[in-house]
């Protein structure tokens, strides 16, 4: 496999709600081993499209070609493709009603057919990297914000998705708990994971990530790695938003 | 007032209570199953069966249930479709088996359309980030329903079909209309037998009671107990 190969790809992306634009022709691309951290001020589209890029919101028009497929094309499967693609919301969304190791072992066994014993124990592999083992058999509801996150990165990460999306994953928790959770994330970017992150951490975004894309409007206004970005950034947007924010 | 009459006729009342539980209890399990269809139907990104799911439960909610008992006793006689009459069950049960199935039904259809209503809403109350964590795992849309919002569902949907299990216990006592040997027939036979229009309805009246109140306590004690597992 190619090293540059381009795992992503949106062309000409477009999503109206009613007569709202929110985007307007997005047209980028994602590599293996991108860490693309997606900046930029509320409501410029940048959740919307995260969203699309695994159709939990269906483009107006425009292409989504994940993996070479153009999964925005009727007539395939789309669980299929979205088995490869991990979520991380910003509400959790853990499953209230199953205890952590079934929130996490639910889809390897029911998707991937994996025996329970089998992705138990890959369960507690990753539970141990987020240092959460003790908290396999309760409930979400007794769990902090930044354990339930760390858990819900897990439970994508059982999966073994190509790809993993984090929609805002920091914004929901108490300021105490941001850090934890992008240790986390920090330390997948550094296994060489694919990630596509928007998010306002803009420290996150400057240290780890390897390009920045600043939305603003539906378009992708400016984007680089992140010393062009943040450091001299081209766009008279750009540099708005960043002077509000840093 | 007169109790007597205790004496000689108690059999009937605890075979017409026995009676009424088990058209109760399988007109519950008949209109839960209708009802769980409807709402999927009502819930279903296809305007056809939405339709159909709406214009049923609207109908049903819209007519009394007399008369809907009597279409389906009379009318669909009329009609030339009649239940098969197993002589065997309806000697066991003591009742016309045709006749019983006839109440039974009528009973689950109605029961079905509120119960539908209750899942509907249930469903609807589930996060909808429930259902998009589900997806973006890449569950199909039915393993989602099953293993993630159904089960949430149940627990919002829990307290109204208990109430409606209590409500069709109640209205079963219609089907004494057409001669089906329940608890509300039995009083009534007996108050002829006696010529004491009173005293056996009293009866009948706490029997009633004595089943639907512990089933409302049972029920609101299975709610507590599930909470106190899963949340908090």
């Amino acid at each position: 496999m190619n090293a540059h190969e381009q795992l992503i790809q949106t062309i000409d992306l477009r999503k109206h709600f009613g007569s709202l634009e929110v985007l307007r022709g997005i047209s980028t691309s994602f590599e293996k081993g991108d860490v693309a951290v997606i900046i930029g001020p509320s409501g410029s589209g940048k959740s919307t499209f995260l969203r699309c890029l695994n159709l939990l919101e269906t483009p107006t028009s425009g292409q989504v070609i994940f993996e070479g497929v153009d999964i925005t094309r009727a007539g395939h499967d789309l669980d299929l493709h979205r088995r490869k693609m991990g979520m991380v919301f910003q509400l959790f969304n853990l499953f209230p009603h199953m205890t952590v190791l079934d929130n996490i072992t639910l889809a390897p066994i029911k998707l991937r057919g994996l025996s329970k014993e089998e992705a138990e124990n890959r369960a507690m592999e990753l539970l141990k990297r987020v240092g959460l083992t003790d908290k396999a058999l309760v409930h979400p509801a007794k769990l902090s914000g930044g354990q339930k996150q760390r858990i819900a990165i897990v439970r994508a990460l059982a999966m073994q998705p190509d790809v993993m999306l984090f929609d805002e994953p920091t914004s929901a928790l108490d300021p105490e708990m941001v850090g934890e959770v992008l240790e986390v994330m920090r330390d997948l970017a550094a296994e060489g994971m694919t990630m596509i992150v928007v998010t306002h951490e803009m420290r996150f975004a400057r240290e780890v990530g390897k390009r920045i894309l600043f939305m603003d409007g539906g378009l992708i206004a400016e984007e680089g790695p992140p010393e062009k970005v943040f450091g001299a950034p081209e766009n008279q947007r750009t540099r708005e938003f960043l002077r509000k924010v840093l | 007032m007169n109790f007597a009459f205790l004496n000689k006729y108690w059999q009937f009342y605890l075979v017409g209570a026995k009676n009424t539980i088990l058209l109760a209890a399988l007109a519950v399990i008949i209109g839960t199953a209708i009802g769980l269809f409807l709402s999927l139907l009502k819930l279903s990104s296809r305007k056809p069966l939405r339709f159909i799911a709406s214009a049923y439960i609207e109908f049903i909610r819209g007519t009394p249930l007399l008369v809907q008992l009597f279409i389906i006793y009379y009318g669909l006689q009329a009609v030339g479709i009649r239940f098969p009459d197993i002589p065997w069950i309806g000697a066991i049960l003591g009742i016309n088996f045709s006749d019983f199935m006839s109440g039974v039904i009528t009973l689950g259809l109605n029961s079905g359309a509120y119960v539908a209503e209750i899942f509907r809403a249930g469903i609807q109350a589930v996060d909808k980030g429930q259902m998009e964590a589900a997806r973006s795992l890449g569950m199909p849309h039915r393993m989602a329903m099953q293993h993630i919002i159904i089960p949430q569902a149940i627990r919002n949907i829990l307290p109204a079909l208990g109430n409606e299990f209590v409500v069709v216990i109640k209205e079963s006592s219609i089907v004494s209309i057409i001669g089906i040997g329940e608890l509300m027939y039995k009083a009534d036979t007996i108050r002829g037998n006696t010529f004491q229009p009173f005293e056996p309805l009293l009866v009948a009246a706490l029997i009633y009671f004595l089943m639907t109140y512990p089933l409302s306590k049972l029920l609101a004690y299975i709610e507590r107990r599930m909470h106190s597992g899963e949340r908090s």
